[in-house]
């Protein structure tokens, strides 16, 4: 059982490491979609450990922050982000055991819902999703879902989890 | 914790869940609203944060990497032309320079900066602002052809739309017979926001695949000349008083890594500046 008595400063601190690389290291790797999304994990990350009320506020604000960089339609991430935080908090109790892949696994959930909530809201229509939702969308999800694999293996001990091998 | 105290921390949950989501739904129903807090997000609380995208994309995109291969000597670029990415890069480059020296009109070079959102690519936002001289309306181009047009200016950054986006209409002619039409994305049209459809074209009139679409120049926002794309096939009409062909597109907003903002329109056809270079 992942046991939430983490520290909130560490928590803070991988977090803030997250929203960095999300700007200084994510435009380096190429491949814009598909990189790994490190806001959405950093999103995910809190919102295990909080309050689904807490993790909707965390997912909306880290939603406006997408849309004020793509503004193709506005309020499509905010929404999408609302509702992969809050789905998240409610979630852990079924979803986390202690166990690496269900973790990502559920982090993977996490991208395609975002991008397929996100894409839908976006309109004008379903049309053209085809691309962006089967492909893109799960090869996203596969490398954050990795990368979220490599965080909680570096980071445990700040993370304060503890993962059975 | 006591079962009432949970209740209440339960219900303050759902609260502030629904309040968030009729926010975005709000921004959603009211987009003036929501380009006005997007605007002021980008330009305070993310300032720090896309200043430092930016920083990493210039690192990356062949523009500084060039730079800095020029600077070292011989040896140095010889090797550094071995690795396959960074020799596609090189000819990516050398083919935007050539496009850069050849256009008539003044323009202002800038990075796209990327984002992990799935909408990337319908806006991008570009590194140059009012600062470098952009302005609302300029036409935003690559070495392969039209991207979009800058829509929202602020003093360092720039958001443009592009082709893909469901707004987006372009007035375009087929070269060289001059069959004029609407260019628009063709999400609706055939399942792929990757396509552009070639609207309006009148009934009498055949393209065929391999056609070359460009801009006409009418609505004064797209100077003449700049390629679209090709024709590969033609759509099923619904009306039966046009014609409607597909278009795949000469460049993709999603893999553009650095791009011309066009600082002026012109009657004059940019065509040449176009023409691809020949393989060094």
């Amino acid at each position: 059982m992942i046991t939430m008595r983490a520290d909130r400063g560490r928590l803070w601190a991988v977090l803030g490491l997250l929203a960095v690389m999300q700007f200084a290291i994510r435009p380096r790797l190429g491949y814009s979609q598909v990189a790994p999304d490190f806001l959405l994990l950093a999103l995910m990350l809190y919102s295990i450990r909080s309050r689904p009320g807490a993790a909707a506020v965390a997912g909306f604000l880290v939603g406006l922050a997408g849309d004020a960089v793509t503004p193709a339609r506005v309020g499509a991430s905010a929404l999408a982000h609302t509702l992969v935080g809050y789905l998240a908090a409610w979630g852990r109790a079924v979803f986390f055991p202690d166990n690496l892949f269900v973790n990502g696994l559920v982090i993977a959930v996490g991208v395609w819902i975002r991008n397929a909530v996100q894409a839908l809201a976006s309109g004008p229509s379903a049309a053209g999703l085809t691309y962006p939702l089967l492909v893109y969308a799960p090869l996203q999800a596969i490398t954050t879902a990795l990368t979220a694999a490599l965080i909680l293996v570096i980071f445990q001990r700040w993370l304060d989890i503890r993962l059975d091998s | 914790m006591a079962p009432g105290s949970d209740r209440s921390l339960s219900r303050r949950d759902n609260a502030l869940f629904l309040l968030c989501v009729v926010l975005s739904v709000v921004m959603l129903a009211r987009p003036e609203v929501g380009l006005r807090v997007a605007t002021f997000i980008r330009v305070s609380v993310l300032r720090p944060f896309l200043w430092m995208q930016e920083r990493a994309e210039a690192s990356r995109t062949t523009r500084a990497a060039f730079e800095r291969l020029r600077a070292e000597r011989d040896s140095a670029v010889y090797a550094a032309l071995f690795l396959p990415s960074l020799r596609a890069e090189n000819q990516r480059l050398r083919t935007l320079l050539r496009t850069r020296d050849r256009l008539p009109i003044p323009y202002i070079p800038a990075e796209v900066l990327h984002q992990s959102q799935p909408t990337d690519g319908r806006t991008l936002l570009l590194s140059a602002g009012k600062a470098a001289g952009v302005r609302p309306f300029d036409v935003v181009v690559s070495a392969e052809g039209l991207i979009g047009v800058v829509r929202e200016v602020d003093r360092d950054r720039s958001l443009a739309w592009t082709w893909m986006h469901n707004e987006f209409r372009a007035s375009a002619f087929t070269l060289p017979d001059k069959v004029f039409g609407v260019v628009r994305e063709a999400g609706q049209l055939t399942g792929s926001a990757q396509l552009l459809q070639l609207r309006g074209v009148a009934i009498r009139d055949t393209i065929h695949n391999g056609t070359l679409v460009v801009t006409s120049g009418l609505g004064g926002v797209y100077p003449p000349g700049i390629p679209i794309g090709t024709v590969i096939g033609q759509a099923r009409e619904e009306t039966g008083w046009e014609r409607i062909f597909v278009v795949r597109p000469a460049a993709s907003p999603q893999d553009a890594s650095q791009v011309l903002i066009l600082h002026q329109t012109t009657d004059t056809s940019l065509a040449r500046a176009f023409v691809p270079d020949t393989t060094p």
